[in-house]
This record gives C-alpha cells, sequence and structure tokens, in this order.
C-alpha cells in the first residue's frame, strides 16, 4: 500500500519536542501529524499512509521500538520510512535501533541541517 | 629413559616395584636352587662315578695283587716242587747208578764164562717206557699217536658228601708202554793186554766180535779210551765211563714236517733225521752207553777185567718220562712247551735231552767227540783256527761270557749239530746257572727268558761219586728241569683271567650302572627344573597377579582422588573426596576437601562480587544512558529552536543572540558527548572495533570539514599522504575519526596565522597520524599535563576558545585502549605537532 508523500507523523511524549520536529518539517513543505504516544500513534496510522515517521523511543505506554515493530505490521508499515527520534546517542543505540526495524536514526538534539539531509533523502 | 605408557602411572610404577622386589629375588632364588641342584647332580655324578671308578681300580688291584701273590705263592711252591722232583730224579739216578756198582762187583765176582755173563745179563733187566706208534697228522701240521691214550680217573664208588669238597681223583700214573729190556747191551772180560776173551751183548748196538779195547778204533763208536783207565785200578776198583755213544745229527730245529723241511729246501725223511719227542717221534735215536769195569782178581792178582756197557736209554729214562706238571709223567717229552728234564755230565754235557740231536756224542767215523752247538763268534773263532773242533775247543775256556745277547751259530744249524755242550754253548747263561748250584753238590733253580718262554729251570746234582765222578761234589753231574714258568701258576693265571672278566664285567656293569645313574640323575634334575621352573613361574604369575591387585586397591583411591580432583577442576566445585579412612589418604583426602571447602568459599565471594560489580557496572552504564539521554532532551529544544529563532529574527543582534544560545548549546552538547565518552571508556563500558578502514578514504573525508574551517580563517590546509600507505588497515574507524577531529579542531582553534597539516605515513609497523599547526603552541610545562582532564592551560584557553578540556584526555584514552600512543612536540608561539600511531 502505498504512502502519502510528504505526510510524516513524529511520535514524542514531549510537545517540545513535537513540536520542533514537526516546525521543521513543514519548514520543507511537508504535512505532519503529531502523536503523543505510540498507541496514538498506532490510531493514526490506521487512518493515513505515512511516508515518514518520527518515532521517540523512551516513552510511557508503547515504547518506540514496540510502537515500530506494530508501525511496520500494518499495511503501509513496510512502505513506512520509520525513524527514530531519540536522545539515546551511543553507537550501540544506533545499532540496535537499525536492527529493530529502524530506517534511520535522528539522535537530538536535532539540527535543520539533519532534517533537511533526510527529507531530501526521502524525496 | 622414556617408560612405557602402562608403567607411567603409579599403579604401573607399583606393579613394576613389585615385580622388581618379588620377582627378581624369586627368578634368582629358583636360580640359585636350580644351580645348586646341577652342582650336587654333577657332583654326585662325579663322586658316584668316581667311587665306580676306584672301586674298580679297588678291585683290580685287588685281583691284581692276589693274582700276583697267587702266581708268586703258586712259583714258590712250584719251584719248592720242581725243586724236590729235581734232587729226587738226581737221587734215583745216583741211586740206580750206584746198584750199578754193586752189579759190577758181583760181575767181577764170577767166574768168567759166556754162560755166566749171559745168566748175569738176563738176571738184570728193567722196564723201559716208550711211546707207541706216532704219525704224521693228516694235514702234516704234526705228529700224532696212532692209537690216542685217553687216561680218565676211575671213581666207581659214591663219594660221601663230607668228601665232595675238591674230591679229585687220577688215573694210574702213565709213562708210556713197558718194554723190559736188559740193563746192559754187553759185558765183557779184558785180558790184562785189552783183549776181549769174553764177550756177551744185547742188541745189536756193540760189535759182537772180540776186540782189542786197547786200540780205541775197536772201541764202541770208536770213542772209548778206557782200557787205559783200566790198568790204573786196584783191586775193588771201579771205573766208570762218560756216557758215550754216536752223535745224532738233525735236519732242522723244532717240529720236523714236511713244510718245515720243504721251507729248508731238505727232503723230509723223519727217520734220517734225530729223534726229538713229539717234534719228530720217528726220529733215528741217540743210543749210548755208560761203561762199568772193575779188575777180576784171582789169587790176590789182577787177572783180568770184567766191563758192563749200561744202556744209556735206562739213564734217559729219569729224565725222558718226567714232566714238571700236573701231568707228572709222559710217554713222549714235549720239547716245543719248555716243560722237561734233561741229564749233564760231569763236564755239563748233555747226555740226555728230548731232542736226541742235542745230546752231545760222537763221530762214529772218526771217534772224535761231534761238533758241539757254539755261538757265532765262537764257531768264527773255530772255523779261523782251522783245528778239528775237539781240539780248537780243548784250547777255550769254559763258559766264556755267557750270556742271552750272544747268537747261535748258523752254520752249526745248517749242519744240524747241535749237542750241547755247556762250556762252549756260550749264548745260554744257565749253563753257568745250573753250575753255580750245583757245583758243590747241592742244587737250586731260577728263572730265565729263553727260547721265547719265562722257565724256571732247576738243577741238582746227581750225588754219584764213583770213580772220575769222585774228583767234584757234582758227581755224575746234574739233573736240569725247565719248566714253562706259565704252567706252574696257570691256575692263578686262570683266577686272574677270571678275575679280570669279572672285573670286566663288573666294570660293565658299574658302567651301566653309572649311565643309569647318571641318567637318573639327568632325568631327576630335569623334573626338578621343570618343577622348580615351573613353580616359579607359578609363583612369579600370582605374584604380578597380587601386585596387580594390590596396585588396583593402592591406586584405585588416588585414580578416584584425581577424579574427583578432576571433577572439581572442571568445575564441580561441590565435589568431595572420600575422607573416611584414617591414613595419609584420609589425611590427603581431608585436606583436599578443606581447600576445596575454601576455594569453594572463594568463588562464591568472586561470584558474588563480580555479580555485584556488574549490577554497578550495568547501573553505571544505565546512569550514563539516562543521564545522557536527558541532557540530550533538553538541548533538543534549546538548539533547535535556537537554530530556528536565529533563521525567523530580522535584526542581526537578535540573530547573535540567539547564535550565542545556539554556540553554548552545541557547547554543552560537546561537553555532554565527551564526558559520556570518558565515563564510558574509564568504566569500561566503551568497545572498540576491529574492522578493516580504507584510510585515505576516511583521513580525506576527515579532513575536508577541517580545511573549510581553516581556510574560513585564512589558514591554508595540507593533507600528505604517503605513497606506502596500506589500502586499508585494521581500527575503529569511528574512534580513529574522533580522534582525527579532535586534533584536527583543536589545530583550528589555537591557530590564528599559516598552516594546518595532516599527513599520514607508516613509521615502524605503526600508521602514523601527524597533526601539526603553527599556532600559540604549549608551554613545556604543559606538555606533561595535557592530556589530563580539564589541564587546558590554565582553563584559560578553555574558555577563551571554548574547548571542553576533555578532548585531549579523550584523544589519549582512545589511542591507548585501540593500542596506539600519542605524542606531541611543541614550542610556544611557532606550534605544536600531535602524532597518534595506530598499529597497522
Amino acid at each position: 500500500m502505498p504512502t502519502t508523500p510528504r505526510l510524516a507523523l513524529v511520535v514524542d511524549d514531549q510537545p517540545t519536542n513535537r513540536l520542533l520536529a514537526s516546525t521543521l518539517l513543514k519548514r520543507w513543505g511537508w504535512t505532519v501529524l503529531e502523536a503523543e504516544s505510540g498507541e496514538a500513534a498506532l490510531a493514526l496510522s490506521g487512518e493515513h499512509a505515512f511516508r515518514l515517521v518520527l518515532l521517540d523511543i523512551s516513552m510511557p505506554g508503547l515504547s518506540g521500538e514496540e510502537t515500530c515493530a506494530r508501525l511496520r505490521a500494518t499495511p503501509q508499515g513496510a512502505a513506512m520510512h520509520i525513524v527514530a527520534y531519540t536522545a539515546h546517542a551511543f553507537p550501540e543505540d544506533r545499532e540496535r535501533l537499525l536492527a529493530n526495524g529502524f530506517d534511520d536514526t535522528l539522535i537530538k538534539p536535532i539540527s535543520r541541517q539533519r532534517i533537511e539531509e533526510l527529507i531530501t533523502h526521502l524525496g | 629413559m622414556q617408560l612405557p605408557a602402562f608403567m607411567g602411572g603409579i599403579r604401573g610404577k607399583l606393579i613394576a616395584i613389585f615385580v622388581l622386589i618379588k620377582v627378581v629375588p624369586l627368578l634368582l632364588l629358583a636360580w640359585f636352587a636350580w644351580h645348586a641342584t646341577s652342582l650336587l647332580g654333577g657332583d654326585v655324578s662325579e663322586k658316584a662315578g668316581g667311587m665306580a671308578d676306584a672301586m674298580l681300580a679297588t678291585i683290580k688291584t685287588i685281583g691284581t695283587t692276589v693274582t700276583d701273590d697267587s702266581i708268586r705263592a703258586l712259583d714258590l711252591r712250584s719251584r719248592e716242587a720242581i725243586e724236590a722232583l729235581t734232587t729226587d730224579t738226581a737221587k734215583e739216578i745216583a741211586s740206580f747208578l750206584y746198584d750199578r756198582d754193586s752189579d759190577i762187583r758181583q760181575a767181577a765176582a764170577l767166574d768168567p764164562s759166556e754162560a755166566s755173563f749171559r745168566r748175569f745179563l738176563a738176571e738184570r733187566q728193567r722196564d723201559i717206557h716208550q711211546h707207541g706208534q706216532w704219525k704224521l697228522a693228516d694235514d702234516g701240521k704234526s705228529w700224532i699217536p696212532e692209537i690216542p691214550v685217553v687216561r680218565e680217573a676211575k671213581v666207581t664208588r659214591p663219594i660221601l658228601p663230607d668228601n665232595a669238597k675238591d674230591f679229585h681223583a687220577r688215573p694210574p700214573e702213565y709213562l708210556g708202554e713197558a718194554e723190559r729190556r736188559p740193563l746192559f747191551v754187553e759185558m765183557t772180560y779184558i785180558d790184562l793186554a785189552g783183549n776181549e776173551k769174553i764177550k756177551v751183548t744185547h742188541g745189536n748196538l756193540t760189535d759182537k766180535r772180540l776186540r782189542n779195547v786197547a786200540e780205541r778204533s775197536n772201541t764202541f763208536v770208536k770213542a772209548e779210551s778206557y782200557f787205559p783207565e783200566l790198568k790204573k785200578l786196584k783191586p775193588g776198583d771201579i771205573y766208570v765211563s762218560d756216557v758215550i755213544g754216536a752223535y745224532v745229527p738233525t735236519q732242522l730245529i723244532g717240529p720236523y714236517l714236511p713244510a718245515a723241511l720243504d721251507k729248508a729246501g731238505k727232503p723230509f725223511t723223519p727217520e734220517e733225521s734225530a729223534y726229538a719227542g713229539t717234534e719228530n717221534p720217528v726220529g733215528k735215536r741217540f743210543r749210548g752207553i755208560v761203561r762199568w769195569a772193575t779188575p777180576v782178581i784171582k789169587g790176590g792178582q789182577v787177572a783180568g777185567y770184567v766191563t758192563l756197557a749200561l744202556d744209556h736209554d735206562h739213564i734217559r729214562q729219569f729224565s725222558d718220562r718226567l714232566m714238571p706238571t700236573e701231568e707228572r709223567f709222559t710217554p713222549i717229552a714235549d720239547a716245543i712247551k719248555g716243560n722237561y728234564a734233561f741229564i749233564w755230565d760231569y763236564k755239563s754235557r748233555s747226555i740226555s735231552h728230548p731232542r736226541d740231536y742235542m745230546i752231545i756224542g760222537y763221530d762214529p767215523q772218526t771217534g772224535r767227540p761231534a761238533t758241539p752247538w757254539m755261538d757265532e763268534e765262537l764257531y768264527a773263532e773255530w772255523q779261523a783256527s782251522g783245528k778239528p773242533s775237539d781240539e780248537f775247543l780243548a784250547g777255550v775256556q769254559p763258559f766264556r761270557d755267557q750270556n742271552l745277547k750272544r747268537k747261535p751259530a748258523r752254520e752249526l744249524v745248517k749242519a744240524g749239530t747241535l749237542g750241547l755242550d755247556c762250556r762252549y754253548l756260550n749264548f745260554s747263561p744257565q749253563c753257568g746257572g745250573w753250575n753255580a748250584v750245583t757245583e758243590h753238590g747241592g742244587s737250586g733253580s731260577f728263572v730265565i727268558f729263553f727260547s721265547g718262554l719265562w722257565k724256571l729251570t732247576t738243577a741238582a746234582a746227581i750225588p754219584y761219586y764213583t770213580g772220575q765222578y769222585g774228583k767234584t761234589p757234582q758227581g755224575f753231574g746234574f739233573v736240569t728241569i725247565g719248566a714253562n714258568v706259565d704252567d706252574f701258576h696257570k691256575a692263578a693265571t686262570e683266577t686272574a683271567a677270571k678275575i679280570n672278566t669279572l672285573v670286566a664285567q663288573k666294570d660293565a656293569s658299574f658302567k651301566a650302572q653309572r649311565s643309569e645313574l647318571l641318567d637318573h640323575i639327568s632325568d631327576s634334575l630335569s623334573a626338578t627344573a621343570l618343577g622348580l621352573w615351573g613353580s616359579t613361574l607359578l609363583m612369579v604369575i600370582v605374584v604380578i597377579g597380587i601386585a596387580v591387585w594390590m596396585a588396583g586397591l593402592l591406586t584405585h583411591r588416588i585414580t578416584a582422588m584425581i577424579d574427583g580432583i578432576h571433577a572439581f577442576q572442571q568445575g564441580d566445585l561441590g565435589r568431595r573426596l572420600d575422607a573416611r579412612s584414617a591414613d595419609e589418604m584420609g589425611e590427603l583426602a581431608n585436606s583436599f576437601n578443606r581447600m576445596a571447602d575454601s576455594v569453594e568459599e572463594s568463588f562464591k565471594r568472586l561470584d558474588q562480587a563480580r555479580a555485584e560489580a556488574e549490577e554497578a557496572s550495568r547501573q553505571k552504564s544505565a546512569f550514563l544512558a539516562t543521564m545522557s539521554h536527558e541532557l540530550r532532551t533538553p538541548l533538543n529544544g534549546i538548539l533547535g529552536f535556537a537554530e530556528l529563532l536565529k533563521l525567523e529574527l530580522a535584526d542581526p543582534t537578535h540573530q547573535e543572540y540567539a547564535g550565542i544560545i545556539r554556540q553554548s548549546g552545541e557547547h554543552l552538547l560537546n561537553l555532554v558527548n565527551e564526558i559520556l565518552d570518558l565515563a564510558k571508556i574509564e568504566s569500561g563500558e566503551m568497545t572498540f572495533k576491529h574492522i578493516p578502514t580504507p584510510i585515505a578514504e576516511l583521513v580525506t573525508e576527515c579532513a575536508a570539514g577541517h580545511q573549510v574551517a581553516a581556510e574560513s580563517k585564512g589558514l591554508r590546509f595540507a593533507l600528505h599522504l604517503a605513497a606506502d600507505l596500506p589500502e586499508q588497515f585494521y581500527t575503529d574507524p569511528m574512534r580513529l575519526r574522533q580522534i582525527l577531529n579532535n586534533l584536527l579542531n583543536n589545530a583550528v582553534k589555537f591557530t590564528e596565522r599559516g598552516e594546518i597539516s595532516l599527513a599520514v605515513s607508516l613509521k615502524d609497523g605503526d600508521v602514523a597520524f601527524t597533526v601539526r599547526d603553527t599556532g600559540i603552541g604549549i608551554p613545556p610545562a604543559s606538555l606533561d599535563t595535557i592530556f589530563e582532564k580539564f589541564k587546558q592551560l590554565e582553563n584559560f584557553l578553555t574558555r577563551e576558545h571554548g574547548g571542553t578540556g576533555l578532548g585531549l584526555t579523550l584523544v589519549k584514552q582512545l589511542v591507548d585502549h585501540m593500542g596506539g600512543r600519542i605524542t606531541l612536540t611543541s614550542e610556544v608561539g611557532v606550534g605544536s605537532t600531535f602524532t597518534v600511531f595506530l598499529p597497522a
């Protein structure tokens, strides 16, 4: 199932982080939905075919990794570009996340330039 | 020395020791026993053999001694017997001769007339024993009697048991066929002129005509010369002549047999040759006389002489029939066997001999004495003298140097004139011996090896002293008996032979017994050896079995202990040894168990400590992660929104403020990153990769960013890659990048003018990364501490240049953990050079 181009979902329990990511994506012309939890993200994913999902890892409720796994299980899960949006900056963290279904990592603190690289890559 | 595998263990060694201390002595013992037994066997064999030999030797010695003694005894007895026989014979002869003295006296008293003389002779007869007719055996190799005489003792009555021992009977003595013959062959009456006036003869021996005996040629064999002697006789005197007879030559010495004659190249005419007993029983006999004479007195005057000629055969009877053996008498003498008797006259001439040709006689043609047998030397002398033998011999010293080495004259043997005259028989020393024992009238004997036989020879003077015979104590002469010594002690030699046979049998028997004994000993030894070695082998097997069992018993506990220790070693820390026994092994097990307890306790504590450490580490890691996470989360907002704010603000001043917020945030982020890295390194949390890394690519990419920063500050930037660099090397690329970035950051940061350079080359097997700047440099005092935390030039620089003060510390820590090293040379105002060496 194809995803909707330039439709992104930012999942983070902290509104500041959601706002920063949304703002930066929107500056590049993306449509951004936000979710404050994994459960909310999964709910939204049933309604939208997100091209990009920025998914925080340490969240109350469903963890980012669990959420990622569930998203991947949705019909459009395979086509989704799921990026870990996390402050877990250790190299081993990144390796673990990539191994657990994430396409990329976006280590906090993020920069405009990093977002730019990410979405340029997605086209 | 490499022990065999099975000997390696204690068990093997124990078995070996057991075997050594048990089996070796056992084998030695067995060998010793065997050796001793063998020695004993050998000794017994030898002793037994020696005993048998000694016994045999003793028996032999006894046999020899007994035989020798017997021989000696028998010889002595025989000698005595033969001497007695000789003496008795001599006495008998003398007695016989004295009887003839009586005869002549009686004859003298007769009225001389033919009738009275004839009557006188007829009255005097005596038996002469003769053997019967003999003939040549059919094979011609011996003479045999035509009618063999078998003499057997006749015993008709039963022999009483008491007499049975050595009961012995002899048949009547047999001297031959008796022939009654007159003693005298002639009786004469002679007048004073020598004319025979009356003459009565018997037989044909003497001349029957009346002759004048004064003329020698008219006498018997022209050899009598008694008439001159008669003239000297006074009334009552008796004259006795020598033995007078014609010499009978022989054709050969020894058995007269055709083959012998043939060999001698002579015709076989036994009757022509001299009689010689069994050697020639048909030969020509010696016939002789001994004449007695005495004056016949008439009217007190010698009117004439009466003579009696004794038939010599009567004298011969005394010696011819004698046998000095158990036969005692024989009808025929057998000279070959060496047992015979003979008679010698007062001149030591042979007058009676089994071989008639050895009786001295006269040549009937000349009346001269026949030539006697001589040795070669005397014969040669005689031949050289050119004289008749009697004349020659008359001048020769009698008994001259007689000895057995002299050789008989062969020419005389050929001539057959072999009359024995002891005086000239120089190759026959017994002549001297006989005279030695008889010349004083006695008798005696000696043993001599003669004619190939050991002979006992005896001699006894004939005590007849009438007339001329009265001149010496020897009298008429002497009788000798020759006896084959071997015959005397035949019994002894037979006994000796028996003993020798017995000894030989015993010898054989002993040898057989000895051989049997040796076999028995050998068998016994074999059995002993078999038993000994068999039992030794059995004992060895048992000992080895016991050794294996005991070793097993002993080592079982050790191996159990070793198994326990192994299990413990392999991690079974709860394993304990069986320490129930109260011996050293139990003590050892106890010690081990105590040690195991303590090791287990230590392990437990270690595990606990490790768990605690691990828990601490885990908590530390979790803390670091949480810390990192919690610090970064707010920085996300700070940095992100500061950047956005800078973009959104129109006022440059506001933009600058927003920029400051952002820079401060970034500084904080760096600080956080570096603190976390250091913390990870120090806690051992940091892991380093070791993967193939393309050097040139990494370095070029790393340099690019810093080149921009440098050039934006107006600095030159140079990158030097050595030509001999490997394409890639094993390292952790992320950490290498972090190192280079830190160093290059510092270089750009602390350099205001000049050049920054990064050179990569190979140095002594390391890859050397050299970052050189022309910056402010580092004072020497700080060179040693520059890599310590927060030592960035008295914090001054930190503040001025925005460094965290942790960068170089981190770099050094990373380099150290990557197995490399970092060097620094610097001069204040000139610049600094950092070189990182990483193993290629």
